[in-house]
């Protein structure tokens, strides 16, 4: 310690108003030095592990993915991010700076607000990060479509959110027991909350872990036919600002933590934060399953999102061609091979589709939190006829490969497709052929009509079809003894 | 004056930690003796702007800390050491400085060169990008008093800076209090007489939340005269002495 360098001469400001160049200082100092930061490894590994893996065994779909960035993702960050703001919103009284901080000239609520700041780019960046490595693996994979933003906006958004969740946490129970009670703490409750979401009408919906109606979870079959509804997600967006304008805005209100004016401010935006959360909390109220599988809010509903969007299908070259959704395309390949044979024996007889095609789902508010899922389009419809069905994943229902999908369509739509030709089975020659064609059992246990399945199942496809050509008016019309099936 | 305290009192519940204590205080060395509970750390954290009083007036380099605007520059001209120093273990010693001289809101474009000096100034150059949870309770000392000392101050209050120092530190700190109390006002609370005989222009000793002497170090040390206090060297005699007397 010497007396002997003279010190600088420090010329002080007279501005009341906060230096900007200062402050940014001031928040790349907290940026360098921040917890979240070190917790930013814990958060990518768990992101890695949790999020992106459960992503990647979900269909190469745009809107799958994105929606699991509100879903899986942010339950990686919300204790993460919950925890580090709160061990830097307590950091102050943890450490026992309040005095010393205290008798400097920047107020505390500029300090806490830096910090905060601080926290949540970092927890914003690993956020992007996350969103950027999926988006980008999604962007290879995806025969269709593009990214969908709003589910990454409100990713985006509940960032900062936490962040000042955790922090006003921290400032108000400086403990080194704040961070790891609060994260755990706010990741129960919201976990808890999403339980009490009933149908398409409850506020919680605004909790921006919500990517769609509860109940469907990120159902495969929405935003592809038609557009991804952003009611629910603006709503969502609305409560985070609110709520994250609020919070860091309460930060300002006790005494001592900024001057009389910025006080005021901080209570005009604290207020304005929790009208706009509150706002946004009773129009989530209002939501309602909309028929194409999203919520929608009256109050804020467009007309355009009820409109399809526009696609040219993709088709197999089987003797009937089989179309998909082109968002679907990976499907395609393994459907028309399992499809192949009897499109083959049923191309061209009388009464046959001309395609096969995937329908959209239509979606219905069912009872409780039940929805019903059923297909936009008649089974068979159209002149000439077209045959539709659905993909399993459109169904909400659980993850298959796409070869158990496609064993599902055609179990599902091969009997239709036969019946089409072979009309409704009434007598034992009806179901020896409709078992034979679709390569099952035949339905009743009489030896007879499973001999004569076998035996015209072994038949060349040709000879099948022939023999078809010839006989179908008799067959459909149920006038054909067993015995002369071939 | 820089500091002009008139009939001050600061009560924590029925506890009056500061009880009418009227002091004033230019530029120079002031050093606040007193035993353990005397008030002398309230008093300071009161100067501080830390704590508010009960009652009194207070004025700071001519400025009233009640109003927040005057407080906000009484606070960019102030430098404070408090007695437990907290810190951030994650800083180096350089952020931590330069963390308080923006706080402080220093120029921006000095604040570099400012941190820097100031570094020197207290031995830990060499110690520039440690981290503060790798440096002993000394070095933290001088940590603290870096960032008391950054941006220049004209009121600088010392709660017990020397504890924790080694001989031959604590010898440089009473140079550079001398150094500082030349352009400043330094306020220096201590239990220990021979900082305030060797850097101390003037002496206030506290007991029970009141000033019971106001004066130069050897106007406490001639209080002893005649009397059997207790002590090895004069002042701590004086002290003794006055502090016997206040209480009879």
């Amino acid at each position: 310690m010497t007396a002997a360098p003279p010190a600088p001469t420090v010329r002080l400001r007279r501005s009341a108003g906060v230096p900007l160049p200062g402050a940014r200082r001031l928040v790349r100092l907290e940026l360098r030095r921040n917890a979240m930061l070190w917790l930013l490894p814990w958060a990518v590994a768990l992101f890695g592990l949790v999020a992106h893996r459960t992503g990647a065994a979900a269909p190469p779909l745009w809107n799958v993915r994105a929606m699991s960035m509100q879903t899986g993702a942010l339950a990686v960050f919300v204790p993460t991010v919950i925890g580090a703001a709160a061990w830097m919103g307590s950091r102050e009284a943890r450490l026992g700076l309040t005095d010393l901080l205290t008798g400097t000239a920047r107020s505390r609520w500029a300090r806490h607000l830096a910090s905060w700041a601080a926290t949540s780019c970092w927890a914003l960046a690993a956020y992007l990060a996350g969103v950027t490595v999926l988006y980008a693996v999604v962007a290879r994979q995806a025969a269709w479509g593009g990214p969908l933003w709003w589910p990454a906006a409100v990713g985006a958004a509940t960032m900062p959110a936490l962040s000042a969740l955790g922090f006003a946490a921290g400032v108000l129970l400086p403990s080194r027991f704040t961070a790891p009670l609060a994260a755990v703490g706010v990741f129960v409750t919201l976990e808890l909350s999403l339980q009490l979401i009933h149908g398409g009408r409850s506020p919680l919906q605004v909790l921006p872990v919500v990517a769609g109606p509860w109940e469907l979870g990120t159902d495969a079959g929405v935003a592809v036919f038609h557009p991804y509804l952003p009611d629910l997600p603006v709503v969502q967006l609305m409560f985070l600002a609110g709520l994250t304008a609020a919070l860091v805005a309460a930060l300002g209100l006790p005494a001592g933590s900024a001057g009389p004016r910025s006080r005021r401010a901080a209570a005009a935006i604290t207020a304005a934060g929790l009208l706009l959360a509150g706002t946004a909390t009773a129009l989530a109220g209002t939501g309602r399953l909309d028929e194409h599988g999203l919520i929608a809010i009256p109050a804020l509903h467009s007309a355009a999102g009820d409109r399809p969007v526009p696609y040219t299908p993709v088709c197999s070259t089987t003797a009937i061609p089989v179309c998909l959704h082109p968002a679907y395309t990976a499907y395609l390949a393994a459907l028309a091979a399992r499809l192949a044979p009897v499109l083959s024996d049923v191309a061209g007889l009388t009464g046959a589709p001309v395609r096969l095609s995937q329908a959209a789902t239509v979606y219905e508010q069912g009872p409780g939190n039940t929805v019903e899922i059923r297909m936009a389009a008649p089974r068979i419809g159209g002149t000439p006829p077209v045959l539709h069905f659905l993909l399993p994943v459109q169904l909400a229902g659980p993850t298959m490969t796409v070869d158990q999908a496609a064993d599902a369509v055609r179990a599902e739509a091969g009997p239709a497709l036969v019946a089409t030709v072979i009309g409704d089975v009434t007598g034992p020659a009806q179901a020896a052929v409709t078992a034979a064609l679709l390569g099952t059992a035949a339905p009743a246990a009489d030896p007879a009509t499973v001999a004569a399945a076998r035996r015209f199942a072994a038949l060349p496809p040709a000879t099948r079809h022939a023999w078809l050509l010839e006989h179908l008016p008799a067959l459909r019309a149920g006038r054909l003894p067993l015995a002369r099936v071939p | 004056m820089n500091v002009e305290i008139t009939d001050l009192t600061r009560r924590f519940g029925r506890v009056r930690a500061v009880a009418g204590v009227s002091l004033q205080a230019g530029p120079g060395v002031l050093g606040l003796l007193g035993p353990n509970g005397a008030g002398k750390t309230t008093l300071l954290r009161t100067l501080a702007t830390v704590i508010s009083p009960s009652s009194g007036r207070i004025r700071l380099l001519g400025r009233d800390p009640g109003a927040h605007r005057q407080r906000r520059e009484i606070r960019r001209r102030l430098g404070y050491v408090p007695q437990n120093l907290g810190y951030y273990p994650g800083f180096t010693v350089v952020e931590f400085v330069e963390y308080f001289a923006l706080l402080k809101e220093m120029p921006p474009a000095t604040v570099s060169r400012a941190v820097a000096s100031t570094v020197e100034r207290v031995g830990l150059g060499d110690k520039a990008t440690a981290k503060l949870r790798t440096l002993s309770g000394g070095m933290l000392r001088r940590v603290a008093i870096a960032q008391g000392i950054v941006n220049e101050p004209e009121l600088l209050l010392l709660d017990e800076p020397t504890a924790g120092l080694d001989p031959e530190l604590r010898v440089e700190f009473r140079a550079l209090l001398r150094e500082l109390g030349q352009r400043a006002t330094v306020v220096v609370s201590t239990h220990l007489v021979e900082d305030v005989g060797s850097a101390c222009a003037r002496v206030a000793l506290m007991d029970r939340g009141r000033v019971v002497f106001h004066g130069t170090p050897a106007e406490l040390s001639a209080r002893a005269e005649g009397t059997n206090a207790a002590g090895d060297a004069p002042l701590e005699r004086g002290y003794s002495a006055v502090l016997a007397e206040s209480r009879s």
